[in-house]
């Protein structure tokens, strides 16, 4: 596809569900005054006895939120999920998704504690339980949108892409890829995860939680990650039919897979930098056009320093003016939620002119060139750029360009 | 929004007949008799039946060499052999540079999650960090990547039974789009005491089953090509999906139905094609079981199989279980290109 011939993709709606706050205005309120969301996981949502860490990014959901699935059986990503579609709904101006192509969600763990409990209900007895079918049922992260797309009345394809954590960009990615190849108008696209036991369990098995819980993204001495759960979205329109104001245009999109290990990126960051490299060219831009980064950044040892080696691959000369920040740094790692809920930070960053911090950072890591932004800036942000790498070598890179008023 | 048009270039299976695409169509030519085991619980007998058709054991010609598969999950071997026969079925002798891949799945690697997860309870500071990454998601398709050398668009889809519906749909837009060349699409399951207890509670007479079927697509080639797509036909409710299926009847010489042999699933189905006629029509689900994530996937190799070796079209019927329904065509006369 030639790249100049690229359909003008606008984003029109966005919500954000975040340990930061609920909604645009709260997240926003919230990087400006270099907020971090961390604190002990409640007993309600899992006991963390035993594990290394203790604390994560948790969302405070209001007490009644109205949901199409019955309260046993909603999970709590997809409530987060239902208020940032809403508020993107809202946002473009719209009480339905009627006029919506197609309905493309990220997650990672889908609704891992319906089927926690499935799990433990089973191995307690060997006997028939009830709620067993609808725990199953509602296990599938489809079923879940399919009862969220019932409440708003719309019916279209529910495409759920698990990427692990570059889920909600490559959910993004694909929306825009369906409006470029001409098969669809306006998509909703993002991605969601909440807390569960055994991602934790995992998590923290594998030695990725910092120990202290606080997150250090590009710290010479970080120790790993802190776990977030969250939802975000984004209504994407082709520009030919769009009616709703556009808050800024996707302009690049790339995916590449990094075939170094299941769980570790290859240390010189090569799939990154395609990522990178390609989703700039489709945008028509050079590195030095990108004024703010939004990276993977989780904390740990080997993600920061494969990324922070990529950016200075890709950007060469210009990497020590592009400034870059991790967000998982105030509400940890969201998975499945987290490209989706970054590339709406930087669609909020592009709407704010401003860039959120990098935060706990106390000295910086030797392989960082770029400009950290370690404390909330008031900046000119023109082009924005968010990596997402996951799990299984799914890297993904989205691009994004500033509407002006 | 379809995959119409898109060459079906090389096919692969894995399935309780066996690890090949050609044991899968002899056995449903045959209507052959497979044999449906219990489904063992760890630690405690269980007071009700739980049938399953698993795979046999694996030849050693299909064993994978490759670092990744020393411990990897069975339907992480179920797709891998599946990919790597429709490969080879494309004429590929090695795999092509600019190889997309689309995984799909409903239940994903549930053995070592179950497994991970029975470790969690037991004691959180000993639960294992080998295992932990193969619970995921996307772990298989990551492993076919390594296999295959695929480094560029790799994704996996959660969801209905005939989600490599949607897989096709992406193939198609990553061809359009330039993405990739040719796109091996997979749908692949494995079987665990919990998801063959899970589908006890849909029917007691459901036989929970494994496997993976894996198509070789492209813009062109010298497959049959899809050629006609009926869906998605989203539905809400299980009454909503009975009313959407007579739309997915399309004629054709051959039809490859969804039927599991329980008369409460199949009743809308029967009726909805009933008034087309077909010269053989297969039902594989009632000799194979339900294989979820794999079972469309199972069917388009079939249909693809019948296809190619009787030169005639094929429908294939998949009115899905939770999300949409879809039916499509398979034969030699494309009429829209990707």
């Amino acid at each position: 596809m030639s790249d100049s011939n690229l359909q003008r993709i606008a984003i029109t709606g966005a919500g954000i569900v975040s340990p930061l706050g609920i909604g645009w205005k709260a997240n926003e309120a919230s990087f400006e005054a270099d907020r971090m969301a961390f604190r002990p996981v409640p007993a309600e949502l899992f006991g963390v006895e035993g594990f290394v860490a203790k604390t994560a990014g948790i969302v405070d959901l209001p007490p009644k939120v109205p949901m199409p699935i019955k309260t046993c059986y909603a999970d709590r990503g997809s409530v987060m999920l239902m208020l940032a579609l809403r508020e993107a709904l809202a946002q473009s101006g719209r009480s339905t998704m009627e006029g919506i192509d197609a309905m493309i969600i990220g997650t990672s763990a889908g609704a891992m504690s319906l089927g926690e409990t499935y799990f433990e209900t089973a191995v307690s007895d060997p006997g028939r339980h009830r709620r067993q079918l609808s725990r199953a049922e509602h296990y599938q992260p489809q079923r879940q949108m399919n009862e969220i797309a019932a409440e708003l009345g719309w019916r279209g394809p529910i495409i759920i892409v698990s990427n692990a954590c570059a889920s909600g960009a490559n959910a993004i990615g694909w929306g825009v890829e369906m409006i470029r190849s001409g098969r669809a108008k306006r998509v909703l696209a993002g991605g969601y995860d909440a807390l569960a036991k055994l991602v934790f369990a995992g998590f923290d098995s594998l030695k990725a939680l910092a120990p202290s819980g606080i997150p250090r993204p590009f710290d010479a001495a970080r120790d790993g990650l802190a776990l977030g759960e969250g939802a975000a979205v984004m209504i994407l329109e082709a520009e030919d039919v769009r009616k709703a104001e556009a808050l800024a245009d996707v302009t690049g999109y790339a995916t590449a897979t990094d075939l170094h290990h299941l769980t570790q990126p290859d240390p010189m960051g090569n799939a990154a930098i395609r990522t990178m490299t390609q989703a700039t060219l489709q945008s028509g831009l050079t590195p030095a056009d990108i004024d703010y980064i939004n990276s993977h950044g989780t904390g740990t040892p080997f993600n920061d320093v494969a990324e922070a080696q990529a950016i200075s691959a890709w950007a060469g000369e210009a990497t020590s003016r592009i400034a870059v920040s991790s967000t998982k740094s105030a509400m940890g790692h969201l998975l499945g939620g987290a490209g989706a809920v970054e590339a709406v930070i930087c669609l909020m960053a592009l709407r704010g002119q401003w860039m959120p911090a990098s935060l706990n950072v106390r000295e910086v890591d030797p392989a960082v060139k770029f400009d950290l932004v370690r404390t909330f800036r008031r900046a000119k942000v023109e082009h924005a750029l968010t990596n997402s790498f996951g799990f299984g070598g799914t890297n993904a890179t989205l691009v994004m360009k500033r509407r002006s008023a | 929004m379809n995959a119409t048009g898109l060459h079906i270039n090389g096919v692969g299976a894995v399935s309780p007949a066996g690890w090949s695409s050609a044991e899968l169509l002899r056995v449903v030519r045959g209507k052959e008799e497979l044999p449906v085991t219990n489904c063992p619980r760890p630690g405690i007998d269980r007071p009700w039946p739980c049938p399953v058709r698993t795979v046999p054991p694996v030849p050693p010609e299909k064993q994978v060499r490759h670092p990744r598969f020393r411990r990897v999950s069975a339907i992480s071997r179920y797709a891998a052999a599946a990919c790597l026969e429709a490969l080879k079925d494309a004429g590929f002798e090695t795999p092509p540079p600019r190889l997309g891949i689309l995984f799909v799945m409903m239940n994903g690697c549930v053995n070592y999650t179950g497994r991970f997860y029975q470790e969690v309870l037991d004691n959180p500071a000993q639960a294992s960090p080998l295992i932990f990454p193969e619970t995921v998601f996307n772990a298989p398709a990551s492993h076919i990547a390594a296999l295959l050398g695929a480094d560029g668009a790799v994704t996996t889809i959660i969801g209905n039974s005939n989600a490599i519906m949607e897989a096709l749909d992406m193939a198609s837009v990553w061809l359009s789009c330039g993405v990739c060349d040719h796109c091996l699409v997979v749908g692949a399951e494995e079987c665990d005491w919990l998801s063959a207890e899970a589908l006890t509670y849909y029917h007691e007479a459901h036989v929970a089953s494994e496997g993976a079927g894996a198509l070789l697509v492209s813009a062109s080639g010298k497959g049959p090509a899809i050629q006609r797509i009926a869906g998605p036909l989203p539905f809400h409710s299980w009454k909503e999906r009975n009313e959407l299926i007579p739309s997915l009847a399309l004629p054709a010489s051959i039809l490859i139905d969804d039927h599991n042999g329980i008369a409460k699933h199949d009743a809308a189905e029967a009726a909805a094609w009933s008034h087309l006629d077909f010269k053989t029509r297969h039902s594989p689900k009632k000799l194979l079981g339900e294989s979820m994530g794999a079972s469309a996937a199972l069917q388009l190799v079939l249909a693809t199989l019948e296809c190619r070796d009787q030169q005639t079209s094929v429908a294939v019927s998949m009115p899905g279980c939770n999300t949409a329904a879809y039916g499509c065509v398979i034969g030699f006369d494309a009429e829209v290109g990707v």
